[in-house]
């Protein structure tokens, strides 16, 4: 009887490491990060399932706070406002890094310009500046493409580059990394921002103050709209949750991490 | 009244459109069903007395980011009510701008004009449960009013603080309904989390109601009250399980030439709610409400001494992306009881004995325009 209690007091409490699904939910730029993970995750660990979706980073940090996703990802630090809701809700949230990037300027390959200054990136996302012949450039106008005001990645690049002035309402306000890198690769005159994972060949990537994004300016700080990627859960990550993030930024994450094109955290 | 009102606000809405960098259109309705059963004073039976369904309430906003920093809503209150022959009224209920960083202290932002009232639970009030957070149910502050406020949060998420200066009259009362007071409400509200879960915290607001002056005919205007309201308030929430007590208390000061005596009123309410999702994997919650609301200091005809308790139980559905619910089902019903008996005064001022019971779907929207 003994033996039969203690078996299933054992089986009870290696269940969890079965069948579980891990949900996470959130920024579109951490989105293949968290994608490309899980699955080597999941190849490395069958019986547990991890499901992503994306959202933006607001969204997955409300999930979190709603208590409908393990880990919100977010390419922003969680805010005052959202970090005391969520106490104030009984839920803990925690932040892991788990990857640096750098926000990359992005031009149409035919545009002489090859560096900006962050006061010139605001002129320009302002409505200041209007043609590129003003910044050195041939005389073509200026078409802006940015990031819709929901993602994290505009709320990094609104922080450190535009000090926080409203976008000319001009701007083409897009949803995904992709979609502006693409839309600069079609437009002569085009400019917009992304993470440095979603840059190809097609654009090209200026300067800002004088540096290039690159995996040493980016560890370092230098280059003047870097960030860190974060996945936050409720309380200390554990059990499945904690090998995942762990996964993530042990040594087979972090080479996932340099393959979809952002930097090592290590 | 209605029309210029719905005028000035879409040439605002219009306005704020054009100028703003995003527009986010918002809205929350309730369609409900009341039946209420209370005794008869004449025959003594207990006989149903309301029996309707009706569209309770509505708000509209519209709230606009001009840029990073500012952001500016405006949100109009929509009502059933019989005062219009339409059947429907409508108040501005916000209209109000934040200007954050513009004060050099973290996460503080100024509001300034039609704005929220952070004065007891009333905005920690999610509705789980149909009726409103005590300080509303018992009429202690307006939920909303014209003023000035600093707001903001304090570091690493443990807590949050209100400062402000109000007309004292609340959203409803405007130019001529105003009168002449001259005294400005002052309002303190400081909530902290010192661990995640539980919330201490409390407010305290001086008002006046009207000025003490003569009205048109010479007598002493009675309706002059000095206000001193303060409440404390504790929630925890800890798994399924969320409890919210409050305390509040009403101190009222006449003036020294008017024969009402001054008098404290006070209250209690305590509130828990369990949420079933993980139990039955949809998601539901059970509550209930046990609600002490004493003003039998009183010397007028209003003295009443409440007890009430509500049973609860809420169906979620249509959840967005964050795991919110856009659609609530919710079935209450309350026991209210009063120490008077039916001879009292207060009685005939609706202070008598009632069960009621209310089913209601409320549902929301939040889309982003531009």
């Amino acid at each position: 009887m003994k033996k039969l209690t203690f078996a299933l007091l054992c089986l009870s409490l290696m269940l969890p490491l079965f069948g579980q699904t891990i949900t996470c939910s959130g920024s579109t730029t951490v989105l293949p990060i968290a994608q490309a993970t899980a699955e080597a995750f999941m190849d490395k660990y069958p019986q547990i399932n991890i499901s992503v979706r994306g959202g933006g980073s607001g969204v997955g940090i409300a999930a979190l706070q709603n208590g409908t996703v393990h880990i919100a990802n977010s390419s922003r630090k969680i805010k005052s406002k959202e970090l005391s809701a969520a106490k104030a809700s009984g839920i803990d949230p925690r932040g892991y890094a788990v990857a640096n990037d750098g926000i990359a300027m992005v031009l149409h390959p035919s545009n002489k310009v090859k560096a900006l200054t962050t006061a010139q990136i605001k002129d320009i996302y302002t409505g200041k500046v209007k043609n590129w012949q003003q910044l050195g450039g041939d005389k073509i106008p200026i078409v802006i493409i940015s990031r819709d005001v929901a993602s994290g990645t505009f709320e990094v690049f609104n922080e450190k580059a535009l000090g926080g002035a409203k976008v000319d309402p001009s701007a083409q306000m897009l949803a995904s990394n992709n979609a502006v890198v693409s839309t600069v690769a079609d437009t002569p005159g085009g400019i917009a921002y992304a993470g440095l994972g979603y840059v190809n060949d097609e654009v090209k990537v200026v300067t800002v103050n004088g540096i290039m994004p690159s995996i040493k300016t980016v560890k370092d700080g230098s280059y003047p709209l870097s960030r860190k990627l974060y996945m936050y859960t409720d309380g200390k990550a554990s059990g499945n949750v904690a090998a995942y993030i762990g996964f993530i930024q042990g040594p087979e994450g972090q080479k996932i991490v340099e393959q979809n094109g952002f930097i090592r955290i290590d | 009244m209605n029309k210029k009102l719905v005028i000035l606000t879409l040439i605002l809405a219009l306005c704020s459109i054009a100028m703003a960098q995003t527009n986010k259109l918002s809205g929350e309705f309730w369609s409900r069903w009341t039946m209420q059963q209370s005794r008869n004073a004449a025959t003594g039976d207990d006989e149903i007395t309301k029996n309707y369904l009706a569209l309770e309430r509505g708000y509209l906003g519209l709230e606009t980011a001009f840029s990073e920093d500012t952001k500016a809503r405006f949100t109009i209150d929509l009502f059933s009510t019989d005062a219009v022959g339409d059947g429907a009224g409508l108040k501005l209920k916000y209209a109000y701008v934040d200007f954050a960083n513009r004060i050099p202290i973290a996460d503080m932002t100024l509001s300034a004009g039609l704005q929220k009232v952070y004065f007891g639970s009333i905005y920690d009030w999610d509705y789980t449960l149909i009726g409103k957070a005590p300080s509303d149910e018992y009429k202690l502050a307006n939920s909303a009013d014209y003023g000035l406020s600093l707001n903001g949060y304090l570091p690493s998420g443990m807590g949050s603080y209100a400062l402000g200066i109000y007309n004292g009259e609340g959203y409803k009362k405007t130019g001529a309904a105003l009168k002449d007071n001259t005294d400005f409400a002052y309002l303190a509200n400081l909530r902290l989390t010192p661990i995640s879960g539980l919330s201490l915290g409390g407010s305290f607001m001086a008002n006046t109601t009207e000025r003490e002056n003569l009205l048109t005919d010479n007598s002493l205007n009675p309706k002059y009250e000095q206000q001193m309201l303060a409440d404390a308030l504790v929630r925890y929430v800890m798994g399924p399980m969320d409890v919210m007590a409050e305390y509040l208390v009403k101190d009222v000061k006449y003036s020294d030439s008017f024969s009402a005596s001054d008098y404290t009123a006070s209250g209690i309410m305590i509130f828990p709610t369990l949420n079933l999702k993980n139990l039955t994997g949809y998601d539901m919650q059970i509550l209930g409400r046990y609600d002490m609301w004493d003003e039998s200091d009183r010397s007028d005809s209003s003295k009443h001494k409440l007890n009430a308790i509500t049973g609860g139980v809420n169906y979620n559905f249509m959840h967005d992306d964050s795991g919110k619910a856009k659609m609530n089902l919710q079935l209450n019903v309350t026991n209210k009881s009063y120490l008077e008996d039916d001879s009292a005064p207060a009685y005939a001022d609706g202070a008598k004995d009632q069960l009621q019971v209310m089913a209601q779907l409320k549902w929301r929207f939040s889309n982003t325009l531009n």
